[in-house]
C-alpha cells in the first residue's frame, strides 16, 4: 500500500490518541463511563467509580468511531479496513506508551493530583482496567479491533444493499403512516389535537405530584429558562436587537419580589402576586430607561451597551452604597412564596404548576405577537430599517415595544425565581445568566418555540440531570456550541415559517428568460 | 401637489442639497436626472422624511410636511420605493406586499390590493409563497414597486428603478411606471437612465452637485445640448 493511504490514517490515529490522553488527564473518560453506566441503569453514587466494563465499552465506542471516521467514503472495502487498521494500531500504540507512564505512576505511588486535580490514582487504575503492566497490550488490541469493527460497520451500513434496505424501511413506514392516517376515524382527527393537549395537561398535573422534588426543581428551572428564552427571543429574534445584558431585567423582577415580600431589609410584605406585578413593571421601566437612549444603536454597539447595562445593575445590587436598601453582596433571604385563596401555595409542586402555567401563557402570548401586525413590523425592522420606515413602520416605538415586552417576560421569570429559591443575591444575575439565555436561543433555534424548549432543556436541564458533567460543563458547553455551529447552524430545532415554499428548481428554470410573463404585458 | 422650496440638507459633512426648489402638479411624472452624487436620492429621502432638512420647506397638498416622521408621511400618501430593489428578503412575496400596506388597517382593502397587484404583475402571483430573496433581479424590482403601490399612494417616489436591469426589463419597468401614472398616481422618478426617463416624464429637473441647473418640459430637456452631451451621450 502506498504512502498516501497510510499517512492520513496514521495522523488520524495520532490525533485521536492525543484527544484520548487529554480526556484521561482531565478525567473525562471516567465521567463518560459513569454516564454510560447510568444509561444502563446502574446506580453510581457520587464520587465512586463505575464498573470497569463501562470503561471498556467507552473505549470500544471511541475506537469504533475512529475506525468509522478514518475509512474514506469512496474507498474499496479492503482499503477501508486497511485505513482503520492503521489508525487503530496508531491509536493503540500512542495510548500504550501513555499507559506505560500511567502504570509507572501507579507503581511508584505518585499522586499527580497536585498538578492535575482530576487525575486520581483510582481513575488511572480504572482506565488501565486494573491490569497493571499488561494494560498497554490490552489497549492496543482493543483499539485495533474496535477500529476495524467501526470500519466494518461503515462498510456494511453504507453498502448498496444496506441503503436499499433503509429505503425499503422508509417507504414501508411512510406507507404505514398513510394507511394509518386514512384509517383513523374522523373523531380522532377532529379532536386529536385537543386530546393530546388534554393528555399533556393531565401529565403536567399529576407528574409533579409523583416524581419528587428534585425533578420538580429541574423542570421548574427549565421552565423559567424557557420563559426567559421567549423574552429574549422577542428582542433578539423578532426585532433583531442583540441584547447581552438580559439578566438585568431578570434581576429587576427578582429584587422587586425580594424587597417587597421578605422580612429583611424592609419588611414590606406586600404579598407575592402584587410584588410579582410590580417586578414586571420595574423590568419594563428599566427597559424604557435603557431603551430610550440606545435605540439608535445597532448590532455590536447595542450589544456592548446592553452588556454594560447588565453589569451596572449587578454591581449596583452588590455595592456598599446600596447595602441598606438591597442587602448588598449577601442578598435577600427568606422571600415569602405565593398564596392562593388564603392558602399557602408555595410547595415545590405548586411552583412547578405556577411555572408551567406561566410558561404556557408565555408561549401563547409569544405566538400571538409573532403573527400580529407588530410581529410583522419587527421582522421588517430586523431586515431593513430604512425600507421598514419607508413602508410606514415607526422604528422607535416598535423597537422599544420589543424591548419592554422581552423585559416583562424576564421580570416575570425573575420574580418567580426569587420566590422559589426563597433567596436572591447579586450572583444570581451574573453575565453568565445572560449568556446562558442567549445560548439557549442559538443552540435551540432562534424564533422557534420547540427550539427554545429543547435548548433550555439541553443547557439547563441536562447538566442538572447529568451531575457528573458539572466539572466539565464549560468544556461540554463550548464543544457543543462549536459542533452545533458546524452541523446545525440554525439550531437544534430551527424555526419553520408557514406559507413559504422553497421553489429553487422552478426559479432556476425560469431565470434564463427574465421578465417572461412579468409586468403587465 | 408637492412644492419644495430652498431645501438644504447635510449628509454628514457634505452639503448634499444646496437650496433646491421644485414642484410637481397632480398627475405628473417629474424626473430628476443627474450624475452620481448629485443629490437625487438625498432629495427623495428628505421628502419622505428619512433625512432631516436643515433649511427650506416641503409642502404637500398645501401642508408643511418638512421633517415630519417617515411613517406619518407614508400615511399622507407619499410612498418611496428605495434604490437598489430593497425588498424584505426573508419574507415571502405575499408578506412583502402585506408589509407595503402596513399603514392600511382594512383587511378587505389589503386583499383587494393584493389581487390588483397580482393582476398587474402576474409573476408575483405565481411566486406569492416564495421568499423575496429568491426572486430574480427584475422580479425583485417589480415586487418593490408593487409593495410601494400597496398603500395606494397619491405620490410615488421611485429611486432608480432601472438600476442593474437588462434592457428588456428596463423597458417593462418604464411601461409599468407609465401605466401607474395613467391610473392617477403622481410620480417622482429619479434616474440615471435619462433617455428613458425623459421619454415618459412630463417635466424634468437636472441636478448637479446639490443644485438644480436646468428645468423644463421633458421634451425640451431632451433636446437641450448640455443634457445631450452630459447625460445622453453624443449619438
Amino acid at each position: 500500500m502506498n504512502k498516501k493511504l497510510v499517512s492520513p490514517s496514521l495522523k488520524r490515529g495520532l490525533t485521536f490518541g492525543i484527544v484520548m490522553i487529554i480526556f484521561v488527564l482531565i478525567d473525562l473518560d471516567v465521567m463518560v463511563a459513569t454516564m454510560l453506566s447510568k444509561l444502563f441503569g446502574a446506580n453510581v453514587i457520587r464520587g465512586s467509580l463505575p464498573d470497569v466494563g463501562f470503561m471498556v465499552l467507552f473505549l470500544i465506542l471511541f475506537g469504533m468511531f475512529v475506525g468509522w471516521s478514518t475509512s474514506s467514503d469512496d474507498a474499496k472495502p479492503t482499503t477501508k479496513l486497511f485505513q482503520a487498521l492503521v489508525a487503530g494500531l496508531t491509536l493503540g500504540v500512542v495510548l500504550g506508551l501513555f499507559d506505560l507512564i500511567l502504570n509507572q505512576l501507579i507503581v511508584t505511588g505518585t499522586d499527580v493530583r497536585k498538578y492535575l486535580a482530576a487525575l486520581a490514582p483510582e481513575s488511572i487504575r480504572l482506565f488501565l482496567f486494573d491490569q497493571g503492566a499488561i494494560s498497554p497490550l490490552l489497549h492496543l488490541g482493543l483499539f485495533t479491533v474496535a477500529s476495524l469493527l467501526g470500519s466494518l460497520m461503515k462498510i456494511l451500513l453504507k453498502s448498496e444493499s444496506a441503503s436499499r434496505f433503509f429505503k425499503g424501511v422508509k417507504s414501508g413506514y411512510q406507507g404505514l403512516q398513510a394507511k394509518a392516517q386514512a384509517n383513523t376515524p374522523n373523531w380522532v382527527k377532529k379532536y386529536g389535537k385537543f386530546l393530546l393537549f388534554l393528555l399533556i395537561g393531565l401529565l403536567a398535573f399529576f407528574l409533579p405530584r409523583i416524581w419528587g422534588s428534585y425533578n420538580n426543581y429541574v423542570v421548574g428551572l427549565v421552565g423559567l429558562y424557557v420563559i426567559l428564552g421567549i423574552g429574549l427571543n422577542i428582542i433578539v429574534g423578532l426585532s433583531g436587537q442583540l441584547m447581552l445584558g438580559f439578566a438585568a431585567f431578570f434581576a429587576m423582577g427578582a429584587y422587586s419580589v425580594a424587597l417587597l415580600n421578605a422580612p429583611l431589609p424592609h419588611g414590606i410584605m406586600l404579598g407575592f402576586w402584587p410584588s410579582l406585578l410590580i417586578g414586571i413593571l420595574m423590568a419594563v421601566v428599566a427597559a424604557v430607561l435603557l431603551g430610550l437612549p440606545v435605540m439608535g444603536m445597532r448590532g455590536d454597539y447595542l450589544a456592548i451597551v446592553t452588556l454594560g447595562f447588565g453589569e451596572i445593575i449587578r454591581i449596583l445590587l452588590k455595592s456598599d452604597l446600596l447595602t441598606s436598601f438591597t442587602g448588598g453582596p449577601r442578598g435577600i433571604q427568606d422571600i415569602r412564596g405565593p398564596t392562593l385563596f388564603g392558602q399557602s401555595f408555595s410547595s415545590d409542586i405548586d411552583y412547578t404548576y405556577i411555572i408551567l402555567v406561566v410558561m404556557v401563557l408565555s408561549i401563547f402570548i409569544y405566538k400571538r405577537l409573532e403573527r400580529s401586525r407588530t410581529g410583522r413590523a419587527w421582522l421588517a425592522v430586523k431586515e431593513d430599517t430604512k425600507v421598514a420606515q419607508a413602508t410606514g413602520v415607526n422604528i422607535m416605538t416598535n423597537k422599544l415595544l420589543a424591548l419592554c415586552l422581552g423585559a416583562a417576560f424576564a421580570g416575570l421569570a425573575g420574580g418567580i425565581f426569587a420566590a422559589r429559591n426563597q433567596f436572591t443575591g447579586p450572583n444570581d444575575h451574573q453575565l453568565m445568566v445572560s449568556m446562558n439565555i442567549l445560548s439557549i436561543l442559538i443552540v435551540g433555534g432562534v424564533n422557534s418555540i420547540p427550539g427554545i424548549i429543547l435548548g433550555a432543556f439541553t443547557l439547563k436541564g441536562l447538566p442538572e440531570i447529568l451531575r457528573e458533567i458539572e466539572n466539565y460543563r464549560l468544556l461540554v458547553f463550548g464543544g457543543l456550541l462549536v459542533v452545533m455551529m458546524i452541523s446545525r447552524p440554525e439550531g437544534l430545532w430551527p424555526a419553520t415559517r408557514p406559507n413559504i415554499e422553497k421553489d429553487e428548481g422552478n426559479k432556476l428554470k425560469e431565470d434564463g428568460a427574465p421578465g417572461k410573463g412579468g409586468l403587465n404585458d | 401637489m408637492l412644492k419644495v422650496t430652498d431645501l438644504n440638507v447635510h449628509y454628514g459633512a457634505i452639503h448634499a442639497l444646496q437650496g433646491v426648489s421644485f414642484n410637481l402638479q397632480e398627475g405628473e411624472i417629474v424626473t430628476l436626472i443627474g450624475a452620481n452624487g448629485a443629490g437625487k436620492s438625498t432629495l427623495l429621502n428628505t421628502i419622505s422624511g428619512l433625512l432631516p432638512a436643515v433649511k427650506g420647506k416641503v409642502e404637500y397638498l398645501d401642508e408643511d410636511i418638512t421633517n415630519l416622521e417617515p411613517q406619518k408621511i407614508v400615511r399622507k400618501g407619499i410612498v418611496q420605493v428605495p434604490e437598489g430593489r430593497k425588498i424584505f428578503a426573508a419574507m415571502s412575496v405575499m408578506e412583502n406586499l402585506e408589509m407595503g400596506a402596513f399603514t392600511v388597517t382594512d383587511k378587505k382593502l389589503i386583499a383587494d390590493k393584493v389581487e390588483e397587484m397580482f393582476a398587474k404583475f402576474p409573476i408575483l402571483g405565481k411566486r406569492s409563497k416564495q421568499l423575496g430573496g429568491t426572486l430574480s433581479g427584475g422580479e425583485q424590482q417589480m415586487l418593490a414597486i408593487a409593495r410601494g403601490l400597496m398603500a395606494s399612494p397619491k405620490l410615488l417616489l421611485l429611486d432608480e428603478p432601472s438600476m442593474g436591469l437588462s434592457p428588456v426589463l428596463v423597458e417593462q419597468i418604464f411601461d409599468t411606471i407609465q401605466s401607474i401614472n395613467n391610473s392617477g398616481t403622481s410620480v417622482i422618478l429619479v434616474e440615471q437612465n435619462a433617455q428613458m426617463a425623459l421619454v415618459i416624464a412630463h417635466r424634468a429637473y437636472v441636478l448637479e452637485t446639490g443644485k438644480i441647473v436646468l428645468e423644463g418640459d421633458a421634451q425640451e430637456v431632451l433636446q437641450n445640448p448640455m443634457v445631450i452631451e452630459a447625460y445622453l451621450g453624443v449619438s
